[in-house]
């Protein structure tokens, strides 16, 4: 796809179009007895048509930046990525391993996404952080944080 | 007039109990430190501290909770004056004029002026809302289901249309918005709908976790993949914080102007602080007889601005109180809140929850005082915050947002939810596509689908019914202007041949 705006409105129409059917199988029901996909059937619908015009208007915008890619143009998207790896983990590792020993290996590499510290002052802050907000969270607010292997 | 001065100092006996001035006490020094700092907003705050007021009372939450919306207006003028970073969307517009006088050596002048006049207005705005909210919870009981849907798309599509960006966009994302506030068990049948066989979406798509993925994670996603750090800090020198009486006399009637512009924006569903103070900007530049002093200085472009966003913030509680219908996306977060402490909002909350209806408006006024005092004394500590690197920053505001959502329901899946918004959130950043219009039809979605089921019902299934009613059919019509008016704009543009400026 060309610029931004035709590759997104293509997403858009589909996600609308796939609303809408999937609002059929729900049940439109009648205008007497609307069924559950009734007002999800509309959202979609109205969604693949606005999706349509965008498609068809930035068909003929002449100044839009160039390919849909060039928004990451001069961007460290690796950066991106790897926070939501680590974030990913943390999800799953929260529950086994514990509230303390996951966020403390997350905020130790979170620390370093920049390159600002090195690892050892990295982990310092990690240590001072996650037991400050263990502490506001478990003890002050009573949060009922995952124990895990420390528990 | 006496029965409303009498609540009013039944809501000041509720507001000046201990445990609520202590929670607007942190709400508005909350408020003021997220406004001054740039990228956490106070959608996104609110969300973070909404699991930790389930603990508290709920009259106080809800005066924390709202401290936090009106003192972030306070706290985004400090930074946007200081070093043309505007700490929140709303005070975007005090960058034009406000830097431009700190570069002049005038950041006290500035500052002062930001702090006075967002005490009149807030001042004016309680007033207003106190004196107007009543009648017009009478008035809204008269809104059926008709009514009611007629306002919801009412105040959908004046949030698109005024919403930064292409409207075209905007109301893509209300659709989106809609289907997504949609999804779980249906309330009339007892059926799921859209969950995809995962639990965490029986219940629907939880606020919280929404807003803090798609306004917290997202935003700093996007400053992750910026290779330069945001460290510079412009070490402006101030020597006086009061204003001349030349400021004064050059600042008090855009104070005026802005604080009854913005409280009436405010009431106007999908309107807001934002769009108040780029309106309230354009009305003094349009007026000033020195009009070519805007953009370099001119104090009367920070004194309007200033005062009609803190205005709006008053004026956007009377839609949520009487109506029950938030008019942006922090009242959608409130009207949420409201509904998990049991009071849900209408036209029967005054009469049903006074102390919390009269409690939070007393509570407003001390809070503004509070602002006043907290901001024109700290605002050097204010400037030291701003130097807390992004590097260190960052995971603070990552760490608070997966404690966020795990301490909703102890669950890991709402952690995934708000990484997906977050991931949402960042490409809809990248693609140029508003959150506010997804949150706001998000929380309107569910009420959406009652009140056209409700109308249709009443009407023995004829859409006629929505355009038949009076009140109904003039807010339609207002509905199809504000659609049409883009358009009506690009045609004649195109036939002028002058063209258009």
């Amino acid at each position: 796809m060309r610029n931004p705006d035709q590759f997104s409105s293509l997403v858009w129409l589909w996600v609308g179009i796939a609303i809408a059917c999937s609002s059929l199988k729900y049940g439109f029901g009648s205008f007497h007895e609307p069924g559950i996909g009734f007002i999800t059937f509309f959202a979609g619908a109205f969604l693949a048509f606005l999706a349509l015009l965008l498609l068809v208007t930035s068909r003929r915008e002449q100044k839009m930046p160039g390919r849909f890619w060039n928004l990451w143009t001069g961007l460290d998207v690796k950066k991106v990525i790897y926070v939501l790896v680590l974030l990913a983990l943390y999800t799953f590792l929260l529950r086994p391993a514990g509230f303390l020993v996951s966020t403390f290996i997350l905020l130790s590499l979170l620390f370093r996404v920049k390159g600002a510290h090195n690892l050892a002052t990295a982990a310092l802050l990690s240590i001072l952080v996650t037991g400050v907000s263990y502490f506001v969270f478990e003890v002050w607010l009573q949060v009922q944080l995952p124990k895990g292997i420390v528990g | 007039m006496i029965e409303i001065s009498q609540q009013i100092l039944f809501g000041l006996g509720v507001a000046i109990q201990p445990v609520n001035l202590l929670f607007c006490f942190i709400g508005v020094l909350i408020g003021t430190l997220v406004g001054v700092l740039p990228g956490l907003g106070p959608v996104a705050a609110i969300s973070l501290l909404l699991p930790a007021t389930f603990h508290a009372p709920p009259v106080a939450s809800i005066i924390m909770l709202s401290g936090i919306y009106y003192g972030a207006m306070y706290g985004g003028s400090t930074t946007s004056v200081l070093v043309n970073i505007p700490g929140e969307a709303a005070s975007v517009v005090t960058t034009l004029d406000g830097y431009q006088m700190a570069r002049k050596g005038r950041a006290g002048a500035a500052l002062g002026i930001c702090a006075f006049g967002s005490f009149i207005a807030g001042t004016l705005g309680v007033v207003g809302l106190a004196f107007l909210a009543p009648p017009m919870a009478s008035m809204a009981l008269r809104f059926g289901p008709p009514e009611y849907f007629s306002l919801m798309i009412l105040g959908l599509t004046v949030l698109t249309f005024l919403a930064g960006g292409s409207m075209l966009k905007s109301l893509m994302m209300a659709c989106l918005g809609v289907f997504v506030g949609n999804i779980g068990f249906d309330l009339v049948s007892a059926q799921p709908r859209f969950t995809f066989g995962l639990d965490i979406l029986l219940d629907g798509v939880g606020l919280v976790p929404v807003v803090m993925g798609l306004f917290g994670i997202s935003e700093v996603l996007l400053n992750v993949e910026e290779s330069l750090s945001r460290q510079e800090v412009f070490d402006t020198k101030f020597e006086r914080l009061l204003p001349t009486l030349q400021d004064w006399r050059d600042s008090i009637w855009p104070m005026l102007r802005g604080s009854v512009l913005g409280f009436f924006l405010g009431i106007l569903p999908g309107g807001g602080a934002i769009i108040a103070s780029f309106v309230s900007y354009g009305v003094e530049k349009k007026i000033s007889r020195h009009p070519e002093e805007f953009g370099k200085g001119a104090i009367a472009g920070v004194a309007g601005p200033e005062s009609a966003n803190n205005a709006a913030t008053a004026g956007a509680f009377i839609p949520l109180f009487t109506l029950g219908i938030p008019s942006n996306a922090v009242m959608a977060i409130l009207l949420g809140a409201l509904m998990i402490y049991g009071m849900p909002p209408g036209p029967r909350l005054i009469t049903a929850h006074p102390q919390l209806f009269w409690g939070t408006i007393a509570s407003m006024y001390i809070g503004n005082i509070m602002l006043l005092v907290l901001n024109l004394p700290l605002i050097g500590l204010w400037v030291k915050m701003l130097k807390i690197p992004y590097p260190i920053l960052f995971p603070l505001i990552i760490l608070f947002c997966l404690i966020g959502a795990y301490s909703l329901n102890t669950n890991t899946g709402e952690i995934g939810l708000m990484i997906s918004f977050g991931i949402l959130g960042y490409l809809m950043k990248k693609f140029k596509y508003d959150g506010a219009p997804f949150v706001l039809a998000m929380v309107l979605g569910p009420l959406l689908d009652n009140s056209l089921r409700q109308s249709l019902l009443m009407s023995a299934g004829s859409g006629m019914i929505l355009f038949t009613r009076p009140i109904c059919l003039s807010i339609f019509v207002f509905v199809a202007a504000i659609l049409l008016i883009p358009i009506f704009k690009r045609q004649f543009s195109a036939k002028d041949p002058r063209g258009s400026k």
